[in-house]
């Protein structure tokens, strides 16, 4: 499927970098990580074109090597075991919540009125995780800062889950500018799934736990749901603190 | 060299130095940044003493520096993906400016605050307190004044880059959320630097890297309201 170049519609908010156009030099791995920062509609649009299967495949590989380099930092913090669990579980993690979420973005895609492959969307997905993943490596640096001036696993939870945020938030981005791209007839549809990765990515660091403290497992013996898991990480940090304010 | 400092106190900068960066202009704003904040760090650590003095004209310039680098990778792809157009070295390059523009109007005031602390009560007489803490506001003023000019400075040279105002502000502002955010905790790392009138002087505290300045503001936010 090769649908011709649309003038992009261009929020003010996203004025010189979502342009619809060819990428120059579309085989070279390293032009993908450059033009995915600086010209993120070159991506969308060379991933409708021929060769796509070779980008999106970069782009997932660049993806969970990005998410591995951060997963490092972020064992950092307990060392041991933790410095390469947190990285295999972290890049597992992506993948897994990748594979959760493309039967749904596919069904929110048409629910939207896009009639997109399900191997051009997979493109889709893995860019806007390998967006993310490039930001979480410049913001690797940061955390491996806080990482070495706090025991506080809440603390570091919170500051890993802001940068992931604002990691996905950006990612995030590209679904929504291939829906413009693609001529989708409302925006609605894609948000919604949105938030509905973002749950998922969620609960995936629960089921995959303890990702930044120490564990003698590489996964949980007990079932829980995140909401559930943070509010007893925040409960039990407290009691540490008061047992060592009593000490 | 002075000529384009001066140039960028205006605010006069041409867009076009961000083209292509000069090595020289990259060394003298480190230069200007070297001198103008270790002129006025000098300048905090003299109300405890003249040791202390010495260690924070180290400390301020380095902490500067470290900010720089540690947020230098994440602040090239911010500006990358709100879609300034600029490149890493750019980014590096437009931030320096700043701190450069910053640091030099902290080198200015330095006169001035050598002037309140000969006025201020020293650390031996019974107002030793008051003298803290006018210090301690001054300086607070003085680096948040030189902060929003430096920041002034950059957001017209980010409009005449990036032609549009929006943009503008939005890669500003992630600028100064993520070095706002990284430099209060490598002042934390970095402290003292006025220097409590109880301790002892040092360069650095015991374990400097444990600690955490946003755990601190809110053991005694907890403290105080809860």
């Amino acid at each position: 499927m090769n649908p011709p170049p649309l003038p992009s519609r261009q929020s003010p908010f996203l004025a010189n970098n979502f342009v619809f156009e060819p990428m120059p030099n579309a085989g070279d791995p390293g032009a993908i990580l450059e033009n995915l920062l600086k010209h993120p509609g070159r991506i969308i649009y060379q991933l409708y074109q021929t060769r796509a299967a070779a980008l999106a495949g970069w782009m997932l590989v660049f993806g969970i090597i990005g998410v591995a380099i951060y997963g490092v930092v972020v064992g950092a913090q307990s060392g041991g075991a933790q410095l390469w669990m947190a990285p295999a579980k972290l890049g597992l993690g992506i993948l897994l919540a990748i594979l959760i979420c493309l039967p749904s973005l596919y069904i929110f895609t048409c629910l939207g009125g896009i009639d997109a492959p399900l191997w051009s969307l997979c493109g889709a997905l893995f860019a806007a995780v390998c967006l993310s993943a490039i930001l979480l490596v410049g913001f690797a640096p940061v955390a491996w800062i806080f990482s070495q001036s706090t025991d506080s696993v809440v603390f570091m939870g919170t500051l890993h889950l802001l940068f992931w945020i604002i990691g996905i938030r950006f990612g995030l981005r590209l679904i929504d500018a291939t829906g413009r791209f693609l001529g989708a007839t409302s925006k609605g549809n894609l948000r919604i799934w949105s938030i509905i990765f973002i749950l998922v990515c969620f609960q995936m660091t629960t089921t995959l736990r303890p990702i930044i403290a120490p564990s003698k497992t590489f996964l949980p013996t007990e079932k829980k749901f995140f909401l559930a898991h943070w509010l007893d990480s925040i409960a039990s940090s407290r009691q540490e603190e008061v047992r060592k304010a009593v000490h | 060299m002075i000529k384009h400092l001066k140039a960028l106190l205006r605010g006069d900068v041409d867009a076009r130095c961000l083209e292509k960066p000069n090595v020289r202009w990259f060394i003298g704003y480190c230069i200007a940044i070297a001198l103008g904040s270790s002129v006025y760090g000098a300048t905090i650590g003299l109300w405890r003493a003249p040791l202390q003095s010495v260690f924070t004209a180290i400390k301020f310039p380095l902490l500067i520096f470290l900010t720089c680098i540690g947020n230098g990778a994440v602040n090239g792809m911010l500006a990358q993906v709100l879609g300034s157009g600029l490149s890493f070295r750019q980014t590096a390059f437009a931030i320096l400016m700043s701190f450069a523009v910053a640091s030099l109007i902290l080198g200015g005031f330095s006169p001035i605050t050598l002037f309140i602390l000969y006025n201020a009560p020293p650390l031996t007489s019974e107002h030793a307190i008051i003298g803290h803490s006018v210090m301690l506001l001054t300086h607070v003023f003085v680096i948040a004044f030189a902060g929003v000019v430096a920041n002034r400075r950059l957001f017209g040279l980010m409009q005449k880059v990036s032609g549009h105002d929006h943009t503008a502000r939005a890669v500003l502002f992630s600028w100064l959320a993520g070095n706002l955010f990284l430099g209060a905790q490598l002042a934390w790392n970095l402290r003292p630097f006025i220097g409590s009138p109880t301790l002892a002087i040092r360069f650095l505290r015991d374990d400097p890297l444990r600690g955490n300045f946003y755990e601190a503001v809110w053991r005694a936010f907890r403290h105080l309201f809860l």
